[in-house]
């Protein structure tokens, strides 16, 4: 089954989602079980049964961040994008989490969009981008 | 500096500029050599595993078992899953300097013996993928990946492999499950992978920084390298400073530097505050105390402090950082990490990480220090993988080190009633 992260990585990416559809789609592919496909698809944070926006916002709640006032930015973040963490926007633009270390401590508290280091999170930073996410 | 160099070069991670500087001569050296002799170049180096175990890298090739024993292919796989708190070097590296990695890894393809070799990202690297992407495009038009390397009769593909989001798929077993199109939970070795890895074959897992330092060892002699070091681990270690420093980044020093360089080299405290506390090596890595700046940094000195100089990933905390609330961090991140295979560390984190929350939140019990010393000491040593030991032994060292921090919050009530009723006579 090698390559299935590969594939349910495309389908994440096509669909914003992978559904029990997907699933059992992908199951024929890689020749295996639905059930199977199920339990991976459902152990990795990086692929959702729901479907997310546009772009994924991701903030920083590892330690060096936390520091660097991680919680200040994800409270601002949430008022600014207009969405709750861990939650998608009504119009499908964009969801916003906070997420595990991104590995970038050194521009803490570090800010994604769809897997693109972003830099620090300033006000400044989540103005810009909730004025040009689309 | 070994592996960083010419970071500074803002061309570095095109060929033409990595070749310009030296780059690909390791591997061309390697090549006209025997593959046993390299290994004994890579021995002689005294080059330890770079993403926290220090394991005698020359040591793990020679578990690989020989092709007339073992037959069948065999694999290479640079571990880029780097998602320890406090490390980031490697996303750094990768996206400055991907043919270096690159290079690495067909070195050690060619002295086990592999045709097929990987590279294991994290998915949130989506700048330092595209790099390694364009790195293979690069390397394959120039015939240093593919068949008949450099004309040298040696062949090698290389494939990126893209993690899923979880903290467990670093570790070596567990990254193997992840690549075989499973959820990464840690095999229970032995068998080692470099007996049984991928899909059942022999398997060499290496960090990239680790495999990185494979071509200058071949370039210019494992007696080089070694002299770098300290007499048990040779070469540099890469470190990522974060935290309560002036410059966050990423330093690389020769092997026993003492703390103090490196943490000044980051532009030291931040704001002229008092340090308190550093982790070495990554949240999941005891602290050390303020009074061991003059400490060599190296595996063994660090582990005779009784923390891992793990991955390098060194947090600075000052004095204004509170232990407990830090503590929790950890524990709620390895909780949140925690694959669920092995009961004492899926429930042990959780109920854990919920005596922390419960603490800071002005309900602490006396008993509680008590009590999260004994759940992890149920932890501790009775799960498959390090993730479990980590939650024990991390919640060990903090409590033994900052108890009065913990003692405070514990006591809180009990103790602001009785001053309360000795007051009142």
């Amino acid at each position: 089954m090698m390559g299935l992260l590969e594939a349910m990585r495309q389908v994440q990416e096509w669909h914003r989602c992978v559904t029990l559809e997907d699933e059992a789609f992908l199951a024929g592919l890689f020749k295996t079980t639905a059930a199977h496909v199920h339990e991976v698809a459902t152990f990795y944070p990086a692929f959702t049964a729901k479907p997310v926006g546009r772009h994924r916002v991701g903030l920083c709640r590892g330690l060096s961040c936390q520091l660097k006032g991680a919680p200040r930015m994800a409270a601002y973040a949430e008022k600014k994008l207009g969405v709750r963490d861990g939650q998608t926007s009504a119009d499908g633009r964009l969801s916003f989490e906070t997420m595990e270390c991104l590995g970038a401590c050194d521009c803490a508290p570090a800010l994604t969009v769809d897997d693109e280091l972003q830099g620090a999170a300033t006000e400044a930073l989540l103005d810009k981008l909730a004025a040009e996410l689309k | 500096m070994i592996i960083t160099r010419h970071f500074d070069e803002p061309k570095l991670h095109e060929l033409e500029t990595y070749r310009k500087l030296g780059g690909y001569e390791g591997l061309s050296k390697a090549l006209a050599m025997k593959p046993a002799e390299i290994t004994e170049e890579v021995r002689k180096s005294n080059l330890r595993g770079l993403g926290g175990a220090g394991f005698p890298a020359a040591a793990k090739w020679g578990t690989v078992p020989p092709a007339d024993k073992v037959p069948g292919p065999r694999y290479v796989v640079g571990n880029c899953d780097e998602s320890e708190p406090g490390c980031f070097r490697d996303r750094v590296h990768v996206e400055r300097a991907p043919h270096q990695v690159l290079e690495g890894l067909l070195i050690a393809a060619y002295a086990i013996g592999a045709k097929d070799a990987f590279i294991f990202i994290r998915g949130e690297y989506g700048r330092p993928h595209r790099a390694l992407q364009t790195a293979v495009k690069e390397a394959r038009a120039a015939r240093l990946i593919g068949d008949d390397i450099l004309g040298r009769g040696f062949s090698c593909d290389v494939m990126l492999m893209r993690g899923g989001g979880t903290y467990i798929s670093g570790l070596d077993t567990a990254l193997l499950e992840s690549m075989e199109g499973k959820k990464s939970w840690p095999r229970q070795p032995p068998p080692f992978p470099t007996n049984y890895g991928l899909m059942g074959f022999p398997t060499l897992v290496h960090n990239v920084a680790t495999l990185a330092m494979l071509p200058h060892i071949a370039a210019r002699g494992g007696e080089w390298f070694a002299k770098i070091g300290t007499p048990k681990s040779g070469g540099t270690m890469i470190y990522s400073v974060s935290g309560h420093v002036e410059k966050p980044g990423v330093y690389e020093f020769p092997m026993g530097t003492p703390l103090r360089a490196i943490i000044e080299a980051a532009g030291g405290v931040a704001g002229g505050r008092g340090l308190k506390a550093v982790i070495p090596g990554g949240t999941s890595t005891p602290p050390l105390s303020a009074d061991d700046l003059d400490l060599p940094m190296d595996f063994d000195s660090v582990r005779g402090k009784g923390s891992f100089l793990g991955a390098g990933g060194i947090i600075v905390l000052d004095e204004t950082a509170d232990m407990v609330e830090v503590v929790r961090l950890i524990i709620e991140f390895l909780s949140h990490e925690s694959c669920g295979q092995c009961t004492p560390c899926r429930e042990g984190s959780v109920w854990t990480e919920r005596i922390l929350e419960r603490m800071l939140e002005g309900a602490g019990r006396p008993g509680d220090p008590a009590n999260l010393e004994r759940v992890a000491g149920n932890v501790t040593g009775r799960t498959i993988c390090a993730l479990g030991d980590t939650v024990g032994i991390v919640l060990k060292a903090y409590l033994k080190k900052f108890p009065e921090e913990f003692a405070a919050l514990a006591g809180r009530n009990e103790s602001v009633m009785r001053q309360e009723a000795t007051a009142n006579g």
